[in-house]
């Protein structure tokens, strides 16, 4: 923790340890970094859709934290259940694309191989496609395309 | 002097003609076919351009719609931390001033009332009393 070799900035002195206020549910947080999110992005987006669309026009109403915290729960308690889903059955693709991911500094595009397998992988326990939106109808979408860029 | 005087005159007939036009071979291809070739270059040239420059745009537009996918759950999330921590910086406000009378806890500085956020954290060690004479 802190900035290393700035020992005026600490970054233990930012935490605030209180717990939320009782009367809210407990949730759970995502906990998971970049990549695996990354990785998962266009199905959580998709699984999670309604959830998600629901928490924005919240938040288009008020930019209140304590007036979406309803939504907020759905969006992440849906975010995490599209994870866990993913780990039940295709762990190991997921894993090698997000590792993939994180070496290739999060692009799609240098890790269109072990994307393959994941997609195949979702597509063939849960039925769930990746689709970019607002792509060209007319040509394959990018990740689809042959050859796969590398 | 039977040497009659002689006039310099061209040969009986007239000199050859010069040939003054220029006569180089025929080497290499001809105008127009010059021109469709490098034209065929270049429209090569320039379907490459335009495969590439899809390509990038059809990234790009994969790594925004990765992060607009995102983007509701970490708001999620960073809002459940910030009313936490709000919640937690009102409680310390209460106990700060409880012995002022008609203090209101948590009010905003604004008299409307749309939401502005905190402009300074809300961090703990800043919020105990007497932390500016340190």
């Amino acid at each position: 923790m802190g900035n290393p070799g700035y020992k005026y900035f600490k970054g233990e002195d930012w935490i605030d340890p209180t717990p939320p206020p009782s009367d809210l549910p407990a949730v759970d947080e995502v906990g998971s970094t970049g990549a695996p999110l990354k990785s998962a992005s266009f199905f959580i987006g998709s699984v999670c859709q309604e959830y998600n669309e629901d928490f924005m026009l919240c938040k288009d109403e008020s930019r209140d934290p304590k007036h979406c915290l309803r939504e907020g729960r759905k969006v992440t308690r849906c975010a995490m259940d599209a994870l866990q889903k993913i780990q039940s059955k295709c762990q190991r693709e997921f894993q090698m694309h997000w590792q993939c991911l994180d070496i290739k500094n999060q692009e799609f595009g240098r890790c269109r191989e072990p994307e393959k397998a994941y997609n195949e992988c979702l597509f063939s326990a849960f039925g769930w496609k990746k689709a970019v939106p607002g792509a060209p109808e007319n040509r394959p979408q990018i990740h689809e395309r042959i050859p796969l860029t590398d | 002097m039977s040497n009659p005087i002689t006039q310099d005159l061209p040969p009986k007939g007239g000199f050859a003609n010069i040939r003054y036009e220029r006569r180089l071979p025929q080497r290499g291809p001809g105008g127009v076919a010059m021109f469709l070739i490098c034209g065929g270059i270049m429209a090569y040239g320039w379907y490459q351009v335009h495969r590439g420059l899809d390509e990038r745009r059809e990234l790009e537009r994969e790594k925004i719609w990765a992060r607009i996918h995102l983007t509701p759950m970490l708001i999620a999330e960073a809002d459940r931390d910030e009313f936490r921590r709000k919640c937690a910086a009102v409680e310390r406000e209460r106990k700060i001033m409880e012995g002022v009378p008609g203090w209101e806890a948590g009010k905003s500085v604004y008299l409307g009332s749309r939401y502005a956020p905190d402009i300074i954290a809300n961090v703990p060690i800043h919020q105990q009393p007497g932390f500016k004479d340190k």
